[in-house]
């Protein structure tokens, strides 16, 4: 250990406490993992069903780890704020692309809680059920008014979990993210060692329940889908297979809500994205060489069948109690009900941390724009006894309760969730790229990019920051292409675009009034974005 | 009405000092009061290694110094840090490492000159200008520095008196209830209540009154910061109030118009306490970022505020 050099004198002021684990924890747990892989195999896979998931995990974790890490990382150390990408992109770009994207962004975290808290209802609370042998409940909770009811249970729960304080945040956090790793850990080892055994697995258990054996089942889905089923990889497919394994990739961001808290902003946010893509990396690579050990065709019609409408039971004879995801699959190679309700609870508590995380998100980012004058003043309120912003807490109840009745009374479709992170690249992912790719080259953000600790970074004479972006351009693209050109996705995601940009005007329409309202009694808001001349 | 500018604990960093005077024509205030604390914590030595070489110990980090330009980045570094530096032999650094005492003298000759600096740019900077400056130390500054400030041309002292900020009155405070750091201006609670006591019969009207007092009251979201355990490691996971009780009794009380403070870094925000509208613009002075609000102040009422950061 080196030798300090520095004197220090009794002085008050210590600030920031998280550190790099916390910051780790915060941006692993927005990746999902367990119900993550779910998506990139039934959404995935599902829909590309040619896809190689090795090629699609591989290029994923080389492209948004380099990319993620460098944009969110530089930008975050940079300005070290917790506002998240709204203050980078008000700062570097400008105020309206940073408010009409942020408001934007306000969105998406509450349409994750209109997507994933009925997730944690069905499939999560029904494979509890059905792996523990209790079908009627598993039907139960599949019924619209049971999935609201379960739904709105963890929507409040979560809600509880960070309305309390960090305290209470952290200690769960910890709790859950045991659960949700340990149950992905132990379903990755069991298809590890029983995938070989597969075929005869499912045959067994087909006859059990009187449902389609292997060969059979193929062939349903074939017919089904008024096509065969590919034997093999392809790369159009491997890349399609990219859009759904970006939940495993692109949610680290997160912690950027957290920047303004963490320990040596510079290094910790930087090093906590990049392990929170190589981490879920590891898991997705380990899932999908396991899996590989089943017949290719098979996957593939296995997650085709579970990405419809009424998952694996649409296909005909199909009577298994439980859909042919990869944790179904994974219950057949070993059929203990102790194992079933831990690879359940895996997704469950995933699902639900990331409403929990909607909780982390959403009030702080109206707090920061309540703090530049851009929202009503209540927006800043902290509640003394629990140290949180309560007020926002409360609204962010209040909408994802109605977007949870508007899920399951109206859309209820899984593709939602893609759906959401299509709008994501186009607004929050694209813009931040952006705004960190022209970072050092902005003259309104110059203050910034001279005091910012990276600013000698560079390769080939090119600031690291626009390399990195790039790099996530790239990869945004990639993931651009299949949501908003290729048809399979196309339709559902356009739709999207067009409720996103009502919000994004909505979004223009609220900044120029709360700067009208502003002017009118003496604050000009704009003097809120500027960088202070250090000189 | 008047804009009212205030900044509080930029400890020692020259470029929030230097941000702050900028910022007076650039937000248009009329008044600018920058409370304590003013002073840095840490000392960094160059430690000389022979030829155009040092090395020292930066945020934790060991550096080594290679060339001249490296060392006054280093040293501009230090400084917009908060910290102060200094030349030294390995034999000189070990004399000062070894004696305490020396510490402390070299830390204050340090500080002084850096006050004395800032009080000569802002003279430089404020004369024939509209503004009005005052300034304070917190409970982190030592004793010499209210000195300092009495002795400027054009920043005006506010500690322990009255001034009347466009006929409102404003007593300041730079003292605050005890810190597990044990800093030059702590007080008992009892203490500090009777010396915020004394300083409120000065005032003859206390619903027009401003309330300059470094320590935020107990128990509001402007008090709360992180757990500490008794090795004086923060807790990620856990906040409590550290603000004064004195202070809170005084403010319930007396309901001034507006209540100023700092000290508590974490806790940037505004709340009301009765009548009273409460603020603690935080502060990120080690990330070289100013932050500050501006009150639109009338004679009888808070207008408005906006906090700024920059």
């Amino acid at each position: 250990m080196a030798e300090e050099l520095a004197f220090a004198r009794k002085a008050s002021g210590l600030v920031r406490g998280l550190s790099m684990w916390d910051a780790f924890g915060v941006g692993f747990m927005n990746q999902g993992l367990t119900p993550s892989i779910v998506v990139m195999t039934s959404l995935g896979v599902g829909v590309y069903t040619g896809g190689n998931m090795i090629i699609a995990v591989v290029l994923s974790v080389i492209l948004a780890g380099i990319g993620m890490p460098i944009v969110w990382g530089v930008l975050g150390g940079s300005m070290p704020r917790s506002g998240g990408e709204y203050i980078y992109n008000t700062r570097i770009l400008h105020p309206i692309i940073g408010i009409a994207e942020s408001f934007g962004n306000a969105f998406v975290w509450i349409m994750w809680i209109y997507v994933l808290a009925p997730w944690v209802a069905d499939p999560g609370f029904t494979m509890l059920a059905s792996f523990t042998g209790w079908q009627s409940l598993a039907d139960w909770a599949t019924q619209p008014y049971a999935t609201f009811i379960l739904a709105s249970i963890a929507n409040v729960v979560a809600f509880c979990f960070v309305v309390f304080g960090i305290k209470i945040f952290a200690r769960v956090q910890k709790v859950i993210m045991t659960i949700g790793i340990g149950g992905c850990a132990i379903l990755c080892v069991v298809l590890s060692v029983k995938a070989g055994g597969f075929q005869e697995a499912w045959n067994s258990m087909a006859a059990q329940h009187g449902s389609l054996d292997y060969t059979s089942f193929i062939a349903a889905v074939e017919k089904y889908a008024g096509e065969a089923m590919p034997t093999t990889w392809n790369w159009f497919d491997s890349l399609g297979v990219m859009v759904a394994a970006s939940w495993a990739f692109a949610y680290a961001y997160c912690m950027a809500f957290i920047a303004g808290e963490v320990k040596r902003p510079d290094k910790t946010i930087i090093l906590a994205n990049l392990f929170a893509v190589v981490v879920p990396g590891i898991f997705c690579l380990w899932t999908a060489i396991a899996l590989y050990q089943v017949d290719f065709n098979f996957l593939s019609a296995a997650f085709y069948a579970d990405n419809l409408e009424n998952y694996a039971w649409t296909i005909e004879g199909y009577k298994l109690p439980f859909s042919s995801n990869y944790v179904g699959l994974g219950f057949i190679m070993a059929p203990y009900k102790l194992l079933g309700i831990i690879y359940a609870l895996s997704y469950m508590a995933f699902a639900l941390w990331w409403v929990a995380l909607s909780y982390l998100a959403f009030p702080r980012i109206i707090f920061a724009w309540g703090m530049d004058r851009m929202g009503p003043k209540w927006f800043t309120d902290i509640n003394p006894r629990f140290a949180s912003p309560v007020k926002n807490h409360i609204l962010c109840l209040i909408l994802g309760e109605i977007g949870i009745a508007l899920y399951v009374f109206w859309t209820n479709s899984p593709l939602q969730g893609l759906a959401v992170t299509g709008l994501e690249v186009v607004t929050v992912f694209g813009v931040t790229a952006i705004a960190a790719l022209v970072f050092p080259y902005r003259k309104r953000a110059r203050g910034v990019w001279e005091s910012s600790p990276y600013r000698n970074w560079r390769l080939f004479g090119i600031p690291v920051v626009t390399l990195g972006a790039i790099v996530d351009l790239i990869y945004l693209g990639i993931l651009f292409v299949f949501f908003f050109v290729m048809p399979d996705l196309r339709d559902f995601t356009t739709t999207g675009v067009v409720f996103f940009a009502c919000i994004w005007l909505a979004g223009i329409v609220w900044y120029f009034i709360w700067k009208q309202r502003s002017k009118t009694v003496g604050v000009d808001v704009s003097m809120t974005y500027g960088e202070l001349p250090p000189e | 009405m008047i804009k009212l500018f205030f900044v509080t604990d930029i400890h020692g960093s020259n470029v929030c000092y230097r941000k702050f005077l900028n910022a007076l024509p650039i937000y248009g205030a009329d008044v600018a009061i920058l409370l304590g604390d003013l002073t840095g914590k840490v000392l960094v030595p160059l430690v000389e290694k022979g030829g155009d070489q040092w090395e020292c110990t930066l945020m934790g980090q060991h550096r080594e110094i290679g060339s001249q330009e490296e060392l006054a980045a280093i040293k501009k570094t230090i400084e917009n840090a908060g910290y102060y530096w200094v030349h030294q032999t390995r034999d000189e650094f070990d004399a000062t490492r070894s004696d305490p005492e020396k510490v402390d003298a070299l830390f204050k000759g340090l500080v002084f000159q850096r006050v004395q600096e800032w009080l000569d740019l802002a003279d430089e900077r404020l004369a024939g200008k509209p503004f009005q400056m005052y300034m304070a130390p917190g409970n982190d500054d030592w004793f010499v520095i209210d000195e300092m400030i009495d002795d400027a041309k054009l920043v005006h002292p506010c500690d322990g008196r009255v001034v009347d900020i466009d006929g409102h009155e404003m007593i300041t405070s730079s003292y605050a209830n005890p810190t597990p750091w044990q800093t030059p201006r702590e007080l008992s609670e009892e203490d500090l209540e009777v010396k915020l006591r004394e300083l409120c019969a000065m005032v003859k009207n206390h619903a027009t009154a401003i309330y300059n007092f470094h320590v935020p009251p107990y128990g509001y979201s402007l008090d709360l910061c992180p757990k500490l355990d008794e090795n004086l490691t923060m807790s990620a996971e856990e906040k409590i109030h550290a603000g004064s009780i004195g202070a809170k009794r005084v403010i319930e009380e007396n309901q001034p118009l507006l209540g100023l403070h700092g000290h508590i870094h974490e806790s940037r925000g505004a709340q009301k306490a009765g009548r009273t509208l409460l603020i603690n613009p935080g502060s990120e002075y080690s990330e070289g970022i100013l932050k500050g609000v501006i009150i639109m102040l009338d004679k009888k009422k808070i207008k408005d505020y906006v906090f700024t950061s920059g």
